[in-house]
């Protein structure tokens, strides 16, 4: 039987794979999308709208099961009873490190990916962030600047609808956004305290998010119900399901084919080109192989890396593109959970209404215009304001009726900042193939290298004496700051292993997310990033992934591929 | 947030006397257990006295008034469910330890079990637990770990995620349809961050 050959091949379904497949369709492609997880039905799958008493454990989850098959993934705050079938099973997907030094990886393997139960934080890098490496000597030089970037932002916002507030900063670039979602009583006491205490140079406002506040591009605006990450029936928030997918197979190029495990890419070494990729069918373990002219990864950061890890060939021994040994190397993941929390008094007659499925954030402020004498580069907080109700009833003093009358009852309002803070791309934290490990389709699994440095573990300090600096400005009682201990991996901004840069002795990528060896291989999620800002990642991979597939299209057009 | 507090609930052992010997309320109970039972919702841990025992205790905790209480929205059940699946053998020990000891208590004070005691001889016991409980608080010592802290926390959230707590004394709604930040209190509605 012929191999199935397509114009092109995107592996991975999710965030960047449906940007991939989308422009990839809309410019002419006849495209297939291999999801290596099953497919999703909205009706059936998404479950935002079931209450508590319909769920087994009303939400707590089957903490035996979730020992025995999502020992990693439970420690995402998503994986819960009712999302965590969008998480893997840690059985079947193993990968290994040094118990010392643990990663956590979180990972969803279903059409949509991590789409489905991703943050919606959506926020643009600045040139502060693009000229990061090359002004410390770090890493290397991005060989892009915010000018290559900034109408691919506006072409994805545009698209997806960010809701967000324009601020004219520097360091955060304004994008095209939909009215802002509201702050609540308690944020806006705290805005205005920070705005009077620190004159602009720190700022609060609501954070920018991938959740329609008005009806947009045939979606309906969000109607509060809360829970995100366990689907949305109305598309009200971005997933490649609702948004990107069905924009793909609008054209009538889109061949999507769940189950298939990627296992590698193919290189064919007398034309010098990627021929295809090796797939494992999920459920009948039959190997496969499909062609095509040019090859996305978009399977995630260290999913992409691993596939090209497991793609050798005389010519590429220790994995395809990798002629620079780079591959694998400057992991990074954000430093998360420094902050403080504490009470803001009064409004006790005022509440919400509705669950806001978002929080506040306050841009970085620290090396922006001045530099820090103790640390490079910075963070930005996230958070908010809400008051318990019958949450905190249990740890009420007494019993009887007075008791039951607090569960209708908010508490105080209660404020926290946790900080995201950047990590620097260093080479000691890596990925390998682990020669003694595989999963359950056999193919080879991925050793972990990573730890945090001084630098990461200074941010986080910072972040809890900057956090209690704010509330303390507006007037919180019981100011308590806090630095989390979090594993590497567990912020799910995991990045890196196959960088972009200008030189093909010390990067994997050029400028358009190609392989300096490979010219038809490009790999535009999370793994091609030369470091790491401190802003939530997606959106970037998203612009990235739309100016990469305009640029692999044209190329083709010229013939150069 | 959900899995720590129930990891705090149900956490560390507490060292208890042996559980009680079964009485003629415990009988009693056995048989209301047994036509639960015969309605298709079994204990699968507790045993009728110990059944009837936490039911009798949430009901305190969360009363029936003007809306149903703890009992009608089958918090013992719930507990058994959390006891028999979610809690380790340590954990279940040290929970139904618990339970002996307030039977212990109640004989201790009053001779007989906490059943079988008085309104007023089972408000003492109650009160003497949560003051426990309190003093543990105050003092920055685990009171997550007291057995009465447990029973507790598993009443307030069984009862407001079960469908009679949160929509008949919550007001619980599935679609808000709209977000207000600065809202009017209203009184028995629930916090919306809660669910």
């Amino acid at each position: 039987m012929a191999v199935p050959t397509f114009d092109a091949i995107v592996v991975g379904s999710g965030i960047t794979g449906g940007w991939a497949a989308k422009e990839l369709c809309e410019r002419g492609l006849r495209t297939l999308v291999l999801e290596a997880g099953r497919p999703i039905d909205p009706a059936r799958d998404y479950v935002e709208h079931v209450p508590p008493w319909e769920m087994k454990f009303r939400g707590l989850g089957d903490r035996k099961a979730l020992e025995r098959d999502q020992f990693i993934q439970r420690h995402c705050y998503a994986c819960n009873e009712y999302s965590g079938k969008f998480f893997v099973n840690d059985r079947d997907n193993p990968y290994t490190f040094d118990p010392a030094k643990p990663f956590h990886w979180i990972r969803g393997r279903q059409v949509g990916g991590r789409s489905i139960m991703w943050g919606r934080q959506v926020y643009r890098w600045s040139d502060l962030d693009f000229e990061a490496n090359a002004r410390d000597g770090l890493g290397v030089d991005w060989p892009i600047r915010y000018a290559d970037i900034a109408p691919w932002y506006d072409l994805v916002e545009q698209f997806i609808g960010i809701s967000g507030e324009a601020l004219g900063l520097p360091q955060l670039p304004d994008g095209k956004f939909l009215p802002p979602m509201a702050l609540n009583c308690a944020e806006t006491v705290v805005k205005e305290a920070i705005a009077k205490r620190f004159g602009g140079e720190r700022v609060l406002t609501i954070g920018r998010c991938a959740v329609l506040s008005v009806a947009h591009g045939g979606r309906a605006a969000c109607h509060y119900c809360g829970p995100c990450e366990r689907g949305c029936i109305t598309h009200s928030y971005f997933n490649s399901i609702g948004v990107t997918l069905p924009a793909a197979r609008a054209t009538g190029r889109l061949t999507l084919r769940p189950y298939s495990v990627v296992h590698s890419v193919m290189y064919d070494e007398k034309r010098d080109r990627a021929a295809g990729v090796r797939v494992v069918d999920a459920q009948t373990r039959e190997p496969l192989e499909f062609r095509a002219r040019v090859i996305f990864l978009c399977a995630s950061t260290l999913e992409s890396t691993r596939i090209l890890l497991n793609s050798k060939s005389p010519r590429f021994p220790n994995g395809l593109a990798n002629s620079s040994g780079e591959l694998g190397r400057n992991l990074m993941d954000h430093v998360m959970g420094g902050g403080a929390g504490g009470i803001i008094p009064g409004m006790e007659d005022r509440t919400v209404h509705g669950r806001r499925p978002n929080g506040v954030y306050v841009p970085r402020f620290r090396n922006v215009t001045a530099p820090h004498s103790d640390f490079l580069r910075g963070y930005g907080f996230q958070g908010g304001a809400s008051q318990a109700g019958w949450r905190r009833v249990d740890s009420l003093p007494g019993f009887g009726r007075a008791l039951k009358e607090a569960l209708g009852t908010p508490g105080p309002w209660r404020f926290g900042f946790y900080g995201f803070g950047e990590c620097l791309p260093r080479p000691t934290n890596f990925v390998e193939l682990d020669p003694n490990t595989v999963d359950a389709w056999g193919i080879p699994a991925l050793r972990i290298h990573c730890e945090w440095s001084d630098n990461e573990r200074k941010l986080l300090h910072d972040m809890s004496v900057t956090a209690a600096e704010m509330l303390e400005a507006a007037g919180a009682r019981e100011v308590e700051p806090f630095v989390e201990q979090n594993p590497p991996g567990l912020t799910i901004h995991e990045m890196g292993t196959a960088r972009m840069g200008r030189d093909p002795k010390t990067s994997v990528l050029n400028a358009h997310n190609q392989t300096h060896d490979v010219k038809n291989l490009f790999v535009t999620d999370g793994a091609c990033m030369a470091s790491s800002a401190c802003q939530n990642p997606s959106i970037t991979y998203m612009a990235l992934t739309a100016r990469a597939a305009a640029y692999a299209v044209d190329a083709m057009r010229r013939r150069e591929l | 947030m959900n899995r720590r507090e129930l990891l705090g609930v149900l956490a560390a052992a507490v060292a208890g006397p042996a559980p009680g010997w079964l009485s003629a309320d415990g009988l009693f109970a056995r048989g209301r257990t047994a036509h639960r039972r015969a309605r298709g919702r079994a204990f699968q841990v507790f045993d009728p006295h110990q059944a009837e025992t936490v039911a009798a205790m949430a009901e305190m905790i969360i009363p029936e008034t003007d809306t149903p209480g703890a009992r009608a929205a089958q918090v013992p059940e719930f507990m058994d469910l959390l006891v028999a699946e979610s809690a380790s053998d340590e954990e279940r020990a040290s929970f139904l330890r618990g339970l002996g000891d307030v039977d212990t208590r109640s004989r201790d004070a009053f001779g007989v079990e906490f059943v079988a005691a008085t309104e007023a001889q089972r408000v003492a016991i109650l009160a003497g637990l949560d003051a426990e409980v309190q003093a543990l608080r105050q003092a920055g010592e685990k009171a997550e770990e007291h057995f009465f802290q447990r029973l507790k926390w598993l009443t307030v959230y069984g009862y407001c995620t079960s469908e009679i707590g949160a929509t008949a004394g919550l007001r619980y709604e599935t679609l808000p349809g709209s977000y207000d930040g600065c809202a009017e209190v209203r009184a028995s509605r629930a916090a919306p961050g809660d669910f």
